[in-house]
């Protein structure tokens, strides 16, 4: 094991970052970000289905033929976030009524799979399903950041509790309409990344291309 | 395992054997595929179905207490089936304006019923750009201590700039006071045309009617007063004009010859109790 | 030469290695903003031309004068004529109070009272605009180490142009701020930039505060006083109801109408272009293709007709003459690091945006206005329509040759 089970966890939460660093699960993120709220239930959700699925399918992973894999790997996730999706309609109505096609589309968001493929096929069972957690955390993370960032200036509030009062209701804040709509939600992590990239620069991708200078005096 | 063959020597049951066939083998591929399949399935159909009952319950819940914000009668401490008990629900047919028993009003989807050619029409004149209307719709009479009627909650729904507004408006006893109008599904603008739910915006409603003396339908939401005068006008939302022309038309559509206006002539006349 | 001397003895402590060396970009700003820049190119190639970057930069702003003092002018006028309407009495703000106390008056009928009433409305903007703006610049300068472009003067310029009067000035910094740092500073500055900053910032503002940006009470900033825009009546009521608003077609050509501080006027703009034109600065193109574009599809909605969008049959001349086509068009469609840089694409480019913004304007529901919309559609799409024009001079070439 190159990697401590601590490392496993904590490492997904800055350093390998999957929405920063490997810039996956973006559209998810888009969508749900708007309030604080949904975005939590969001997080909770994915690191719950990354960290099973993770879990089961590398407790499979000696007997899963590699010419079905993938198949695989998509029916144990897709069976999990339809009981994730059945739960959450069951207990948390309001929420997954905001949520609603979102839940279904993790099964398609990249950190599940790519846990999954890159991590789970290949390690047992606990280091997987730690794996997931921390790459669920780390999306849940930076889930939280957009979220704060655009209810607090989109609508005045945390957690639906108003913080600045709009002047819609008769208050003195004018609230930012952009931030409300999923575009916006590029634009903060657009900025983040730009963050995290100059708080850490060995994030930084190479450069394509070397811009020419000559001297000129 | 794909070693796992080796070993022959112990005896084995037959899983065991299967198990430790090579896995890229097609026989243990189609096991794994066919065995993954059945308990994936198993799994989803038990938390379907037993869930399935709570979350009914969760969207009728729903339904209701939006029913119960727009009579203003919503007490987050009161149980929502209790408070519902006061509402009487009632299928309406909007051609006589009468009750119909042909549907039981608890489980009719008057949803549904506008896509299904026996209980609707294509419309041709169409403001509130809705396409079809069912005849029937599920109406609730809020009735007081005395049993008489209190409050009318009807349903009503119309295209806004984006997207279907689908709400409930509430009148008061006379069929021609409104008490309320709340929408429960939208997608307009938000800051802008999402403003519908504004609770200052909704608060507007309050004590406006929708007929003068001589019976004309007068209220519109507009930018500017009407020559009908105060009562019959709702302020437009700022910067939402397509917006509010869409609540406009689908509130003027609703209440008038094509959606409850025989219904709340009745409700007038005292012909329903 | 006292100051070049001073210039001179100042200098090393901005160079390398000297004191000061953080704040070359601010020294160089200064400098080259009085006196022609030192460098000289010493490697080839060598392109010799009399136009640099500042000239360029330079005359774009003197094309706008007449925009900008036509919309002084206008401002006033229709913040005047609100007020004579309303009555002076029922207004306050400091501006009126400024007026009073000078003796200038609150007279429509007088050129200089309401050109100097919309000078009150412009400057606080204005200014608004270059300190905000100004401090994202040297910011990103001093951190990176390159000079402070000329280009922020044009861009503040147009940025304080395209917005209505009434805006509150906390968001006109904000929209500069984000125009600047996510139109331009983040793709690497002046030159890099594939999005117009000013449009940039507009478009937020216009996303972000939309009851503030579109909408009847903000285009003259009285209180009370409510009235659409040109387009904004045509779109619910069809541009036949314009001559029942009181607006006719030379009123809204020589900009005596209701809409942002500078883009009114479509003669003062025509004037603008024609100066650009005349020096070169402004491609010929473009402007033929965006002019092609916008009346060859306005034609087309004219003849397919609609009998619920009135738009549809609002004729090409009129469409030039309201909302910010005419601006757009001179200055902002001809820029030239955001446009297509073949020639070919030039007139694909400037069509692509005639088209949109009339497409944006008619069969949109939501923005009334097009031109903002457009042209940033257009630069996104420069790079590609470059591309694909660059790849078939490839293949014809090899075809030819091959």
């Amino acid at each position: 094991m190159s990697q401590t089970r601590r490392e496993l966890l904590v490492d997904p939460l800055v350093d390998n970052n999957p929405i920063t660093l490997q810039v996956l699960g973006i559209c998810s993120s888009l969508a749900v970000t708007s309030s604080l709220k949904v975005a939590l239930v969001m997080a909770i959700a994915v690191t719950l289905v990354t960290a099973f699925s993770s879990m089961f399918i590398s407790m499979l992973r000696n007997h899963i033929p590699s010419s079905i894999r993938i198949i695989v790997q998509m029916v144990i996730i897709a069976s999990l976030v339809i009981v994730v999706d059945q739960l959450l309609k069951a207990y948390a109505f309001e929420i997954s009524k905001t949520l609603s096609v979102f839940v279904g589309l993790i099964i398609t968001n990249c950190i599940v799979m790519g846990r999954a493929e890159a991590f789970a096929m290949k390690n047992p069972p606990i280091d997987s399903f730690i794996d997931g957690i921390g790459n669920g955390l780390g999306y849940g993370f930076i889930l939280m950041l957009v979220g704060i960032i655009r209810e607090l200036f989109g609508s005045g509030s945390l957690f639906g509790v108003t913080l600045l009062q709009t002047v819609n209701n008769g208050g003195w804040y004018v609230p930012n309409g952009l931030l409300l709509l999923p575009p916006s939600a590029f634009f903060v992590i657009g900025l983040l990344i730009w963050a995290f990239r100059t708080w850490k620069p060995e994030q930084a991708e190479e450069r394509e291309y070397k811009i020419q200078t000559v001297e000129a005096h | 395992m794909v070693d796992g063959s080796a070993n022959t020597a112990s005896p084995k049951g037959p899983l065991r054997r299967f198990l430790d066939l090579p896995t890229d083998s097609t026989a243990k591929t189609l096991f794994v595929a066919v065995t993954l399949c059945l308990f994936a399935s198993m799994i989803v159909s038990i938390a379907a179905v037993a869930l399935r009952p709570v979350q009914e319950e969760n969207k009728l819940r729903d339904k209701r207490i939006n029913i119960l914000q727009v009579a203003g009668v919503y007490d987050p401490a009161v149980s929502v089936a209790t408070a519902f008990e006061a509402f009487e629900p009632h299928v309406v047919d909007l051609r006589t304006g009468e009750f119909t028993d042909q549907f039981d009003a608890a489980t009719f989807d008057d949803r549904a019923a506008a896509d299904d050619p026996a209980l609707s029409r294509a419309l041709e004149d169409d403001p509130a750009s809705i396409s079809r209307q069912s005849f029937y719709k599920t109406v609730y009479l809020l009735r007081d201590a005395n049993g008489a009627i209190d409050k009318v909650v009807l349903p009503v729904h119309g295209y806004g700039l984006w997207s279907t507004l689908w709400g409930f408006i509430a009148l008061e006893e006379n069929g021609n006071d409104i008490f309320g109008l709340q929408f429960y599904e939208q997608g307009e603008t938000p800051g802008l045309g999402a403003e519908v739910d504004n609770p200052r915006w909704k608060a507007l409603w309050n004590g406006k009617k929708l007929r003068d003396d001589n019976g004309d339908l007068q209220i519109t939401v507009a930018k500017t007063q009407p020559a009908a005068g105060p009562e019959y006008y709702v302020d437009a939302l700022a910067g939402a004009t397509l917006t509010s022309r869409g609540v406009d038309n689908l509130v003027r559509f609703w209440m008038g010859s094509d959606g409850y206006e025989a219904f709340l002539n009745k409700i007038k006349a005292g012909e329903i109790k | 030469m006292g100051l070049r001397n001073f210039f001179d003895r100042i200098e090393p402590h901005f160079e390398k290695g000297g004191k000061y060396e953080r704040f070359f970009p601010l020294y160089e700003m200064v400098e080259s903003f009085l006196y022609t820049p030192k460098t000289v190119t010493t490697a080839a190639p060598h392109v010799r031309s009399y136009i640099d970057m500042k000239r360029i930069m330079t005359y774009v702003v003197i094309a706008t004068i007449p925009a900008i003092l036509f919309g002084w002018y206008n401002t006033g006028w229709q913040a005047n004529s609100a007020i004579a309407l309303l009555g002076e009495s029922a207004q306050t703000g400091w501006r009126v109070g400024l007026i009073q106390a000078l003796g200038i008056g609150l007279n429509p009928d007088s050129i200089f009272a309401c050109a100097f009433h919309g000078l009150l409305y412009f400057l606080p903007i204005y200014l608004t605009t270059l300190v905000v703006g100004g401090i994202c610049e040297v910011i990103f300068a001093t951190v990176r180490g390159h000079e402070v472009n000329e280009g922020f003067l044009v861009t503040s310029m147009l940025y304080t142009l395209i917005m209505p009067p009434s805006i509150p000035l906390w968001q006109v910094g904000l929209g500069i701020a984000f125009g600047v740092v996510i139109g331009k500073e983040v793709f690497g500055g002046t030159g890099k930039n594939f999005l117009n900053p000013a449009l940039t910032g507009r478009a937020f503002l216009y996303f972000a505060y939309p009851a503030y940006m579109s909408g009847d009470s903000i285009w003259t900033p009285v209180d009370g006083f409510s009235g659409a825009t040109a387009l904004s009546v045509s779109a619910t009521d069809g541009y036949q109801a314009l001559q029942a608003a009181g607006i006719t077609w030379s009123d809204a050509f020589f900009g005596f109408i209701q809409g942002c501080l500078g883009e009114t006027s479509t003669l003062a703009c025509l004037i603008g272009l024609a100066f650009l034109l005349a020096t070169k600065i402004a491609n010929w193109r473009l402007v033929i293709g965006c002019l092609a574009g916008m009346i060859g599809f306005s034609m087309l909605l004219n003849a397919v007709g609609s009998d619920s969008n009135p738009m549809f049959a609002m004729p090409w001349y009129w469409h030039l003459v309201v909302g910010g086509y005419a601006f757009g068009l001179a200055f902002m469609v001809t820029e030239p690091v955001s446009a297509s840089h073949t020639n070919v694409g030039r007139y694909i480019y400037g069509a692509l945006i005639g088209v949109m913004v009339v497409m944006i304007r008619v069969i949109n529901p939501a923005f009334p206005e097009g031109m903002m919309l457009a042209i940033l559609f257009g630069n996104v799409f420069a790079p590609l329509i470059d591309y694909f024009v660059i790849q078939a001079n490839i293949k014809r070439r090899m075809r030819r040759h091959g």
